[in-house]
């Protein structure tokens, strides 16, 4: 059983004349250890599929399990505690607390209940040293390079072991060998912590770093289990 | 804690709202100060007065000022049930010379000796039957106008001035805003009456002490407790109610700009706090953090205006020329009513907070 399930997801925006409808019955599924990369045009629904299975949104129709369970039927609570404990999120533009350091931005997640702190700082201090930024880890985020920022925010995105990495253009502010080194640390966490991972990027080349390119176009997947470049 | 890591790494913009708390907070605590300055100068000699209730005749609208009540009215409240103790007292108020060219107006109040409204002395002696020109003088007054035990004030009795000899120091503050001095009633009812006579009033007022006495009423007096009566001095409701109106806009304004205040702020964070919400932090979290804020910035800027305000009262304000006076209470329930307003003022920015839709975090460029 894959360990993220999404079938006939639909999305639809407005209504009457503004009515927009951003997926049309999307079905996919990735499975543990598995690195998905979504592409397509502006526009396409790719970001919008991205928020569906992060909880950041809900669908219109279709369900979406993650662990067997339909997060779609999820209350609020629900959707804040999954987005907590089994999604670990890297966006665009690392999005860190700037005023905090890199490691105080890891150990941030604790704050949010339902994590043992002591675990969380032994964790802390292990991703840092995997992602190779022991040295910055006392760093403000805001003194950080775009590379090394986008680095604590995997290893944030890492910290309460989630089942989910999902992944939101991670390379836009970064040149081409920062962000190749950057997914390429992503990947390496992704196998070998055995997550599932679902990256949106632009970016055909980073792409092609995933195990899976999944083309979405005009709201539906478009190509399905083969590379399209 | 986040909360307190922004505080402290932001210090510059924390610090300037804690200086404009602080400031507002000061204006509260000095016009509370003034307020109970104000109240002290109304009637503290009258507070102090050691007894629970107060007759006054019941046409005087419950003004010592026009209060009048003959002997055989003081003989009937004296003798009315509950009545324990009492103690007629004379009102008047009078230019006083203190030194040649040298004017104020004094609460003269005449007391019998022996009886429960006769003060306690803390310097030099207490009344006589012979001191029939002898005087009890307030210590903030003695203070202010350097007269002291053996000098002599000039008093008018009828259209001369006599003199009057400071016999003793007493420690009852003021009456009507003016300084309390004590002298015998018979020569009270001299100065305010000159010809003394079965028709001459023989008292303001009666002081009592006694129980379940509040509203009891007779042959033209009435009986009120002695906040009653406080209250009733000319002036100091108005006066109240003028002080409670600028604590209030303080209060008000307080609220308002610790509000705006925090609202820029939340507006500056938004998409930092939609992160926050998209990465798993609840809404409850983070304006639990934002409400800390508040707290520890109005907290702060609180006690800082509090010392601020006892040191003005030390240096700048410590004659008493000015009636501003501080007490552990009024600082403490002004603070807690500033610390209040400016969680009550932010509370604008907690809804902002809440209502953050976290799927901004991906709507946004950095």
């Amino acid at each position: 059983m894959a360990l993220l399930e999404l079938t006939d997801i639909t999305k639809t925006f407005g209504a009457g004349d503004q009515r927009v409808e951003a997926l049309r019955g999307v079905s996919m599924a990735v499975e543990a250890g598995e690195m998905v990369a979504l592409v397509g045009p502006s526009g396409s629904g790719k970001s919008t599929l991205l928020a569906i299975i992060g909880a950041l949104l809900t669908p219109t129709a279709g369900s979406m399990l993650i662990g067997g369970r339909d997060v779609a039927t999820f209350d609020a609570g629900a959707r804040t505690r999954y987005r907590r404990d089994q999604v670990g999120f890297v966006f665009q533009a690392s999005n860190l607390v700037p005023f905090l350091t890199a490691r105080e931005n890891l150990l941030l997640v604790g704050e949010f209940g339902g994590a043992d702190k002591g675990a969380l700082r032994r964790r802390a201090d292990e991703l840092l040293k995997e992602l190779g930024l022991t040295e910055a880890a006392g760093q403000a985020a805001n003194r950080l390079s775009g590379g090394q920022r986008q680095r604590v925010a995997i290893a944030r995105a890492l910290m309460r072991d989630p089942l989910l990495i999902l992944v939101d253009e991670p390379t836009a502010s970064l040149d081409t060998t920062r962000g190749a080194q950057v997914v390429e640390a992503l990947r390496e966490e992704i196998h070998g912590r055995h997550k599932a991972c679902v990256m949106v990027t632009h970016d055909l080349e980073m792409a092609a770093r995933a195990d899976r390119v999944l083309e979405i176009r005009d709201g539906l997947l478009r190509a399905h289990g083969a590379p399209v470049v | 804690m986040l909360a307190i890591r922004e505080m402290a790494r932001r210090r510059l913009q924390f610090g300037l709202v804690t200086g404009v708390v602080t400031l507002i907070a000061y204006l509260v605590l000095m016009v509370t100060g003034l307020g109970l300055g104000l109240n002290q100068a109304a009637g503290t000699a009258l507070l102090a007065l050691d007894g629970d209730y107060l007759a006054y005749s019941d046409r005087s609208n419950l003004s010592v000022i026009r209060s009048q009540l003959s002997e055989a009215q003081a003989t009937d409240i004296a003798t009315a049930p509950g009545v324990a103790a009492s103690a007629p007292i004379g009102y008047v108020a009078a230019a006083i010379e203190f030194r040649p060219g040298e004017v104020d107006t004094g609460a003269l109040l005449g007391i019998d000796l022996g009886a429960i409204a006769e003060p306690a002395v803390v310097e030099g002696r207490a009344l006589t039957e012979t001191d029939t020109r002898g005087l009890l003088v307030d210590r903030t007054w003695v203070s202010l106008t350097g007269t002291g035990i053996g000098d002599t004030l000039q008093v008018p009795v009828g259209l001369a001035f006599e003199p009057f000899e400071i016999v003793g120091v007493v420690d009852e503050g003021s009456f009507f805003f003016q300084p309390a001095m004590f002298m015998l009633r018979d020569t009270w009812r001299q100065i305010s009456y000159r010809a003394v006579d079965q028709a001459t009033p023989f008292a303001s007022v009666v002081l009592l002490q006694g129980e379940s006495l509040e509203g009891a009423t007779g042959a033209g007096w009435e009986i009120v407790t002695k906040d009653t009566a406080f209250w009733n001095i000319e002036g100091v409701s108005a006066q109240q109610g003028t002080v409670d109106a600028l604590r209030y806009m303080g209060l008000l304004i307080g609220a308002m700009v610790i509000g705006v205040f925090f609202y820029v702020i939340t507006l500056q964070k938004v998409s930092l706090l939609g992160v926050l919400k998209a990465i798993g932090a609840s809404g409850t979290y983070l304006t639990t953090q934002g409400l800390l804020q508040v707290f520890l910035v109005s907290l702060t800027g609180t006690a800082l205006a509090a010392g601020l305000a006892v040191l003005t009262k030390a240096t700048v304000l410590s004659s008493d020329a000015i009636p501003i006076a501080f007490t552990t209470g009024a600082i403490l329930s002004s603070s807690v009513a500033v610390v209040v307003a400016g969680v009550v003022g932010a509370l604008l920015s907690m809804r902002q907070i809440s209502s953050i839709d976290p799927i901004i975090a991906m709507q946004q460029q950095q």
